[in-house]
C-alpha cells in the first residue's frame, strides 16, 4: 500500500504526544462489554480520517488506549469510537456522558485501500470487536453506494446480545445489494440465525473471486489463520485481502516499539496489511 | 582543522568552562572498577580514563523516566509540554557510544519520518566531548565499525601519555577549545601515537563477529528456527538487563502518574524492555511473545535483521555491555557467531 502516513514531522513536531481535548456528544451502550461513543473535536476540527485508522484516545490521569474510528469518514463534525471494556483505560471511557471532555491524538495508521474497493465486491469479514473498524469502511461504500459492486458482511459474536450495530444491520439488509449473515458461538432460547465460529459462515456465500476485496479483523491470531484458508477456498488471492491486526500501540509513532511485527510497525505501516504481507511475517498471525 | 595538545590540566579547564553555561555529564569512578556517567559539580570529579560504564550517556538525551506532558486535571483538563530542557554537555563518550547516539537521533528524530519532541529538544541544546579509549575483551566495536567514530563529537579527545590530543570537529568544539588558552602543537612523539592510535586499537580486540553486519539480516532470517534461540533461552530470565544497558535499545511504556490530589499529573515514559513477558501482550490476553525464546530472537532480528535493514547497519556499536552485565553471562557476539557457524 502507498498510501500517506499521519502525522509526519513537520516543522513544529512538539505536539506529537499532547492529546487534543475533545467533547463526548453522545454514548449508548451496544452490548454489556461495548459503548459507542461519539467525538467531537474543539473547534469543528475535522478528523479527517480514513476508514482503518485508529486515535489514542486518552483521559489524564488514566492513560491512553488505541482505539479504531469507527465511523466513515464522510461524518464530518464529529466522530464515533466502539469501546469494548477490557483495562483501566477503557473503563473509564465506558463512564464518560455526553459534555465530558477526552483527548485524542491521531488519527494514525495506513487504513484500508479505498480506492481499490471502487467498482469491486466487498466482503467483510468482522469476528466481535473487529466490526468497529469495518464499519468505517460499510458506512464509507454506503455513502457512495453507487461506487461499489456488492457488499458482503460476514460477522460472528460471542452471543445474540454481543451482536454489534444490530439496528443498523437492518437497515444495512434492506439494500438488496447487501447481504449480512450473523453467527454466534453460543445460542441463547430464540436465536434462529447460525451457529459456530465465523468461519461456519464461508460455505453460504457466492462470490466472484476475480472482481472482490477483503477486509477483515477478526480477533485472536488463530482465527486469521483460519478465515484466509477459508478465503483461499474461495478462490481470493493474498494480494486481494486486506486485514487489520491488534497490537498495543504505545505511541502511535514509531518509537515505542510495542506493536512491532517482524521489521514493521503497527502503528505506522499498519494496522491494515494486505494478505501477501501477512504471510510474509513471522510474527503477524 | 591540525590537531591540538592539552594537558590535563587544561582539559578540566574545558570542563570548567562548559559547566559556566551547561550541566556536564561525565564518566565518575564509583567502584573499584566500576564507572558511571553523573552531573559532575566540579571537574575533578571526571575520569580520562575509564573501560566502560554501566548505562551510557543515552539517560541524557533519553532518560529512563521522562515526562512527555504534565497535565491538570480540574477544573477544566489541561495539557502543557515540559519546561525546555537545560543545555547539556556530554564529556567522555567513547566512540561507541557516539555511534549509538547517532543510531539514537536517527530513531527518535528521523524514522517514520516522525520527530520525538522531547528527544530532539535536548539533542539540540547538546554538546559532547568525546574521548578515545583502548578496548577491553568484552569490546567488539570493530566489527561493527564503530571504532574509530568522531562523527557526533564537537571535541574529541585522545589521551596519549599524560596529554591529550584535541581534535575540534565543530564550532562549539572549537570555542571549547580555544577556552583552554593559547593553542599548541602536540609534541612529534604524542603525534605518532595519535595517529597509530587506530591501528593499535584494532590489534587489540579479540571479540570477533564472524560476518559483517550486512550479511546478518539474510543469516539470521535462514536461521528463524534454529535452536541456538532455545539453547539460549534456557539460560536467559528475561531480566531486561541487556536492554537497560544497550546505548542503542529505545523502547518505552507510557503511564499516567497524578498527584496524591488527583488534580494534576503527568503522562510518564520511561524503558520498557522486549525482554519482559507483558511487552507484547494485547488487550484480551494474547501475547505475541509470550514464550522465552520468541523474545530472545526478537532482541537479535531487532538488531541485526529489521533495524539494520532499515538504517542500513547493525543496530549495535559493539560496547560490550549487555555482554558484560548479562546475568546469564549471554555473549552477543557468541550468540550471532553461533548462527554465522550453523548456517556455513
Amino acid at each position: 500500500m502507498t498510501q500517506t502516513r499521519s502525522r509526519r514531522a513537520g516543522p513544529d513536531p512538539s505536539g506529537l504526544y499532547l492529546p487534543r481535548t475533545a467533547r463526548v456528544v453522545r454514548a449508548e451502550n451496544l452490548t454489556r462489554q461495548d459503548r459507542l461513543i461519539e467525538i467531537a473535536l474543539p473547534e469543528g476540527q475535522a478528523l479527517g480520517h480514513r476508514p482503518g485508522q485508529f486515535v489514542q484516545v486518552s483521559l489524564l490521569g488514566y492513560g491512553e488506549a488505541p482505539i479504531s474510528v469507527s465511523s466513515g469518514p464522510q461524518q464530518t463534525g464529529s466522530f464515533e469510537l466502539c469501546v469494548r471494556r477490557l483495562g483501566n483505560v477503557t473503563t473509564a471511557l465506558h463512564a464518560l456522558q455526553p459534555g465530558d471532555p477526552v483527548g485524542i491524538r491521531g488519527p494514525f495508521g495506513n487504513g484500508f485501500p479505498m480506492d481499490h474497493l471502487v467498482g469491486r465486491d466487498c466482503l467483510v469479514v468482522a469476528g466481535g470487536i473487529g466490526l468497529a473498524p469495518l464499519r468505517s469502511v460499510i458506512h464509507s461504500i454506503l455513502a457512495r453506494r453507487e461506487r461499489y459492486g456488492r457488499l458482503i458482511v460476514l460477522h460472528g459474536a460471542r452471543r445474540e446480545e454481543d451482536i454489534l450495530f444490530r439496528d443498523e444491520i437492518a437497515e444495512w439488509q434492506q439494500d438488496p445489494r447487501n447481504e449480512v449473515l450473523l453467527t454466534v458461538d453460543e445460542p441463547t432460547p430464540g436465536w434462529k440465525g447460525r451457529v459456530g465460529v465465523i468461519t461456519t459462515l464461508f460455505p453460504e456465500i457466492e462470490v466472484d473471486p476475480a472482481n472482490l476485496v477483503v477486509v477483515a479483523m477478526v480477533g485472536p491470531p488463530v482465527m486469521y489463520r483460519f478465515v484466509i484458508l477459508e478465503l483461499r477456498g474461495l478462490g481470493i488471492k493474498n494480494d486481494q485481502m486486506f486485514m487489520s491486526l491488534e497490537r498495543r500501540m504505545k505511541c502511535g509513532v514509531g518509537k515505542c516499539g510495542h506493536c512491532q511485527i517482524d521489521g514493521r510497525c503497527v502503528c505506522v505501516d499498519g494496522p491494515v496489511f494486505s494478505g501477501t504481507e501477512i504471510m510474509a511475517m513471522h510474527e503477524a498471525i | 582543522m591540525a590537531p591540538s595538545a592539552l594537558s590535563a590540566a587544561d582539559v578540566r579547564s574545558v570542563l570548567a568552562r562548559a559547566m559556566e553555561s551547561t550541566a556536564v555529564l561525565a564518566p565518575v569512578r564509583r567502584g573499584r572498577s566500576s564507572f558511571a556517567f553523573q552531573w559532575i559539580a566540579d571537574p575533578a570529579e571526571a575520569v580520562f580514563s575509564y573501560p566502560r560504564t554501566i548505562l551510557p550517556p543515552k539517560q541524557a538525551l533519553l532518560p529512563p523516566r521522562e515526562d512527555l506532558f504534565v497535565f491538570q486535571r480540574a477544573p477544566e483538563p489541561a495539557v502543557r509540554p515540559p519546561a525546555a530542557p537545560d543545555p547539556i554537555t556530554l564529556f567522555g563518550v567513547h566512540p561507541c557510544d557516539l555511534a549509538a547516539i547517532g543510531q539514537l537521533d536517527w530513531a527518535m528524530q528521523e524514522r517514520h519520518g516522525i520527530c520525538d519532541p522531547n528527544y530532539a529538544a535536548r539533542r539540540a541544546h547538546t554538546t559532547i566531548i568525546g574521548l578515545e579509549c583502548l578496548p577491553d575483551e568484552y569490546c567488539f566495536c570493530p566489527s561493527v565499525g564503530t571504532a574509530h567514530t568522531r562523527a557526533g563529537a564537537d571535541l574529541f579527545l585522545t589521551p596519549v601519555g599524560e596529554e591529550f590530543v584535541a581534535e575540534a570537529l565543530t564550532e562549539k568544539g572549537e570555542a571549547l577549545l580555544a577556552s583552554a588558552g593559547e593553542k599548541r602543537a602536540p609534541s612529534a612523539e604524542a603525534r605518532d601515537t595519535w595517529e597509530h592510535w587506530a591501528e593499535d586499537k584494532e590489534s587489540r580486540v579479540s571479540r570477533r563477529l564472524k560476518a559483517q553486519p550486512k550479511e546478518l539480516p539474510d543469516l539470521l532470517e535462514a536461521e528463524y528456527e534454529s535452536e541456538v534461540w532455545e539453547a539460549t533461552a534456557a539460560r536467559c530470565y528475561s531480566c531486561g538487563t541487556c536492554t537497560s544497558v544497550c546505548p542503542t535499545c529505545f523502547c518505552f511504556d507510557v503511564e499516567d502518574v497524578v498527584e496524591v490530589g488527583l488534580a494534576s499529573g503527568a503522562r510518564r515514559r520511561q524503558y520498557d524492555s522486549c525482554q519482559f513477558l507483558e511487552f507484547a501482550s494485547v488487550a484480551g490476553g494474547h501475547n505475541f511473545r509470550g514464550e522465552r525464546p520468541d523474545r530472545v530472537r526478537h532482541r537479535w532480528f531487532r538488531k541485526f535483521v529489521h533495524l539494520n535493514r532499515e538504517y542500513g547497519d547493525a543496530f549495535c556499536v559493539g560496547c560490550g555491555r549487555c555482554t558484560k552485565f548479562c546475568t546469564a553471562d549471554i555473549g552477543l557476539v557468541e550468540v550471532l557467531n553461533s548462527i554465522v557457524e550453523a548456517s556455513e
